[in-house]
């Protein structure tokens, strides 16, 4: 340790003491002491025997690259989530019989002993304000607002029977993403890094990227790291201004001094963890450590204009402004660079037909053209580099939207739009190990409910985390006295799409 | 009523049987001790240890009776332990009369008698409840619990519906507890008879009718449902498998016939060219070798963990590695040594964007275990290339955006396995790829170039019409 920081920690340490009287002493202690030996008697049983759980965190070095349970064909993961919501009936699940019913009183028998968002009393049935068609090989049902994406159709394994029991968008978030529709658990993301650590040193192994112009609903907990170390957590990039924020030096200060800072930082804390011994304290200086690295190559990264032109002709993207495009892109160069987990969140997809841009005939075409070029490039440039085989891509939203017009306070809405749906909706997911051009699970007639093949939200994790490699029941940590995992204590691989 | 509740008290047997194998082989371990004269005293503790054992020993025979009734078992190795537990009891009875009678020579032969007949009636009993060869099971290195590989069906009108779809679904997922050597409710699935004659509650096939089929209830039924078969824990049917069972029995059951012989709805054409596309897909070979290898050097994986080069086993049950050099730029003779004294294990080798010598290049071709090399944007060279052509386990090659062409392509001869070939970003010309396809037939050649043509509309936004009031 370098006599300045040598020090600056005496420095801090001898302020500390100065307020530490006898005084302050037996005032505090009277619940300090007894809660003191609580904690030694308690640290000394491992309650709960060395389980491969907290074995996999290596407090030094918590995002070490990890060998998984077996060996898995993916090794990043690319989850492309339409925050809102996207309505399957004009994408991806073409129901003819449901265009017979356009205009009819829903029957009641759909509407008997069931919760909805907003409708109201009896709504009218909505047929589809789509055209489908079967594209490529696969014969893959998918409408007219995606052309791009049908010329790629028999890349795609479809889940088109996907339940879920939250019919709000936040917690329905949380459910899809971490496991419950509760705060406090982590993100798969999260799970991913955990388990598989991180193969790049200069780059976080849990990006964010997102777009559409607000939030996801649930807010930032959807892509945190729950109870897992903090180090896990997903880092969001931006598309504008700074890459990350707060991690640029502030003007005048030049880098060595920004080294040096940190290194006196960071040994203080080793000094504070020699003594108390708090992995926390451990995540800190890796995560101060990485952040000084990524200073660097963030920006490096996140720079897209060094791409050729034809790349971004392929994608369609505006550099300089945030886009879906543009995060696709980003996606991409993060995945060649090594990174496990890149969120994408891109906001606007709830069309409940309330205004303009909710309608499914107008702002939901609108949404799709932003999404449809960038997606299909992103599968066919992970082609043609040799990726797709190794990047698992998983798109969908939170639930699905009804086969009925939504009529808010029983009044039918202004434009075409449909209401929150939990019994069925469409998630797909490519490369990464899995069939191509496949279809699992269907839906009734008109749309309404799955029939065969329902899966659940924790189904999708549980196959997420099959194909990095992990049995599901098995990827744990210990935390309030029980082990806890992605899928709690649900979830099953769907078998039927993996090749 | 009385047949429940015989059976209840029957399945008591397995916690019965352990008090006469623990009491009586006490007894013979006093009937040892007693001999000594310093523990003299101990020989008045073994009437009384014979007596509670070959009560016990009676109790088990009762409740043991009770419980081979349920007809779950394998007859010849029951009748064994039936016998054996039987002559326990007897010789138990016979032991203690001579241990009261203090004629200590007999019951000492007596109590080595009854120690042999513990022993063996307990590894009877064993191989019922386990199986056969449950004792060295661990010694064979076969893991029966592992993949069960169906032979591929390449033509499946020609198939044999039974023999070469219907079998090897009862063989995965059902033999393991109705066969030959265990038979749960009594039903056996491994041989024609034991299917058409059903178990202890009856047939399960109404033939023509699978709604009406138990076999079929309950391999559909909800997997939460306890009647749902196979049970908890088990791998349960697939939707195609149910179909597959649902079609024999709507057909007749048939167990000789031939698919194309058979009526085929258009769900069942559809999954026959789904087993068919299964079939070729099983032929692609994992880039993972099936042969065991050892573990390599810890402190050689230290070392290059210590220099950011990513080294990791394959998986956490696999001594393969692959090796990510992803932090480096390029690397130094040691590192590489290092890397290269990793030949025999492994097999995945990821260098993007990597710099490096000729002798260097030169060295890769050592690693002669490689499947998957992943040198995109490398300064890699056609005589470079050339010594990659010794890896002739090499199923997947990434040669994107490398300055490599088509000549130095076409003249490699030794890549027997490869699958998965990429070319994008280089400087071949269409005729030049069309060569190096043709050369690769079974090989996937993608030459990347791929455009996403602009639509009008992609830029495009849809508006409502202005209804002007």
């Amino acid at each position: 340790m370098s006599k300045h920081n040598k020090r600056i920690i005496q420095e801090a340490n001898d302020q500390v003491l100065q307020q530490l009287t006898r005084r302050h002493f037996f005032k505090e202690s009277v619940t300090g002491v007894g809660a003191m030996a609580l904690g030694s008697f308690l640290s000394g049983c491992n309650w709960l025997g060395s389980k491969d759980g907290s074995d996999l965190l290596n407090s030094a070095h918590p995002l070490m690259p990890h060998a998984p349970h077996f060996a898995g064909k993916a090794k990043s993961v690319i989850y492309l989530h339409m925050a809102g919501a996207p309505s399957q009936l004009e994408l991806f699940d073409f129901k003819p019989a449901l265009q017979q019913l356009d205009g009819q009183d829903c029957p009641q028998s759909l509407l008997e002993g069931k919760k909805f968002a907003f409708i109201r009393g009896v709504p009218k049935m909505l047929g589809p304000q789509a055209a489908f068609k079967q594209r490529g090989n696969s014969g893959a049902w998918i409408s007219d607002n995606l052309p791009h994406l049908s010329t790629v159709a028999d890349e795609i394994s479809f889940l088109k029977a996907v339940q879920t029991d939250q019919f709000n968008h936040g917690p329905a978030q949380l459910l899809m993403h971490t496991g419950s529709a509760r705060l406090g658990r982590p993100s798969i993301g999260a799970w991913a890094t955990y388990g598989l650590g991180s193969e790049n040193d200069n780059l976080p192994g849990f990006v964010v990227l997102t777009s559409g112009g607000n939030f996801p609903d649930a807010g930032k907990s959807v892509w945190g790291s729950g109870f897992l170390p903090s180090v896990y957590q997903g880092v969001q990039c931006r598309g504008e201004g700074d890459p990350v924020l707060f991690v640029k030096d502030p003007a005048g200060m030049d880098r060595d001094l920004r080294k040096a800072s940190i290194d006196a930082i960071n040994e203080a804390n080793r000094a504070t963890y020699e003594e108390f011994k708090d992995p926390e304290i451990v995540a800190r200086i890796a995560q101060y450590e990485m952040a000084y690295r990524m200073q660097i190559s963030v920006p490096d990264v996140m720079n897209i204009n060094d791409e050729p032109a034809y790349i971004h002709e392929m994608y369609g993207t505006q550099p300089g402004k945030a886009s879906f495009a543009n995060n696709v892109l980003l996606a991409r160069k993060l995945v060649e660079k090594g990174v496990r987990y890149v969120q994408l969140f891109d906001w606007g997809w709830d069309t409940h037909g309330t205004d303009e841009r909710g309608a499914v005939d107008y702002g939901l075409v609108n949404k799709c053209r932003t999404i449809d070029k960038p997606i299909t490039a992103l599968l066919l440039d992970l082609k043609q580099r040799g990726l797709l085989d190794e990047t698992l891509v998983v798109w969908g939203g939170e639930f699905g939207r009804t086969p009925m017009q939504e009529n808010r306070d029983g009044k039918k809405n202004p434009f075409k739009g449909r209401d929150h749906h939990t019994e069925a909706y469409t998630i797909w997911m490519a490369g990464g190990g899995i069939k191509k051009g496949t279809s699992y699970g269907e839906t009734d007639e008109i749309g309404y409910s799955a029939i065969s093949g329902k899966v659940t939200p924790y189904d999708i994790q549980a196959t997420i985390l099959n194909q990095l490699g992990f049995d599901h029941e098995k990827l744990i940590y210990p935390f309030q006295g029980r082990s806890f995992r992605l899928t709690d204590v649900y979830g099953r691989v769907i078998n039927e799409i993996i090749a | 009523m009385l047949f429940i509740v015989t059976e209840f008290i029957g399945n008591f047997h397995p916690v019965l049987v352990h008090l006469p194998i623990g009491i009586l082989l006490f007894a013979l371990v006093l009937e040892l001790l007693q001999t000594n004269t310093k523990y003299q005293s101990v020989a008045l503790a073994i009437p009384i240890a014979y007596l509670t054992g070959a009560t016990a020993a009676i109790l088990s025979c009762i409740t043991g009776w009770l419980l081979s009734n349920t007809g779950e078992y394998n007859e010849s190795t029951l009748n064994l332990h039936r016998w054996m537990g039987i002559a326990v009891a007897i010789v138990s009875v016979i032991g203690y009369y001579f241990s009261v009678k203090k004629q200590a020579s007999i019951s000492k032969y007596i109590a080595f008698v009854l120690g042999i007949l513990l022993f063996t009636t307990g590894h009877f009993g064993g191989t019922l409840t386990h199986g056969d060869g449950y004792l060295t099971k661990a010694f064979s290195a076969t893991n029966s619990d592992t993949l069960f590989v169906p032979k591929p069906i390449t033509n499946a009108q020609e198939a044999l519906i039974y023999k070469d779809i219907i079998q090897p679904i009862l063989t995965e997922k059902c033999i393991k507890c109705h066969s030959g050597s265990k038979q749960k409710g009594n039903l056996r699935l491994d041989t024609e008879e034991g299917i058409l004659k059903g178990g202890k509650g009856g047939a399960i096939i109404s033939v023509g009718h699978a709604e009406k089929s138990e076999i079929f209830q309950r391999v559909s039924l909800d997997p939460l449902n306890e009647k749902h078969m196979p049970p908890k824990g088990k791998t349960a049917l697939t939707e195609q498998e149910r179909l597959f069972l649902q079609w024999w029995i709507q057909t007749g059951v048939g167990f000789s016939k031939k698919v194309k012989e058979l009526d085929q709805p258009n769900s069942v054409k559809l999954a026959l060219t789904a087993l068919e596309k299964n079939a070729s897909a099983a032929i692609i070979p994992s880039n993972i070798p099936n042969e065991l290898v050892d573990k390599a050097n810890e402190s050689l994986l230290i070392d290059l963990q210590k220099k950011a080069v990513v080294v990791l086993p394959i998986a956490q049950n696999s001594n393969y590695l692959s090796v990510n050099l992803i932090n480096l730029k390029t690397i130094d003779e040691k590192t590489l040594s290092q890397i290269f004294d990793l030949k025999k294990q492994l097999i995945w080798l990821k260098m993007p964007a990597i710099q490096l010598s000729e002798t260097a290049w030169q060295k890769i071709s050592m690693l002669q275990n490689l499947t998957k090399l992943s040198i995109e944007h490398s300064n890699i060279t056609d005589k470079q290339l050339q010594y990659l052509s010794e890896l002739n386990q090499l199923q997947y090659l990434n040669l994107v955006g490398t300055a490599i062409s088509s000549k130095a392509l076409l003249q490699i001869n030794g890549w027997k396995k490869m699958r998965q070939l990429y070319l994008a970003s280089t400087h071949l010309v269409t005729s030049e790829l069309i060569a190096i396809q043709s050369k690769y037939s079974k090989t996937e050649v993608d030459t990347g170039g791929y455009r996403v043509a602009t639509l009008v509309t992609d830029t495009q936004l849809v508006k409502a019409p202005i209804i002007k009031k």
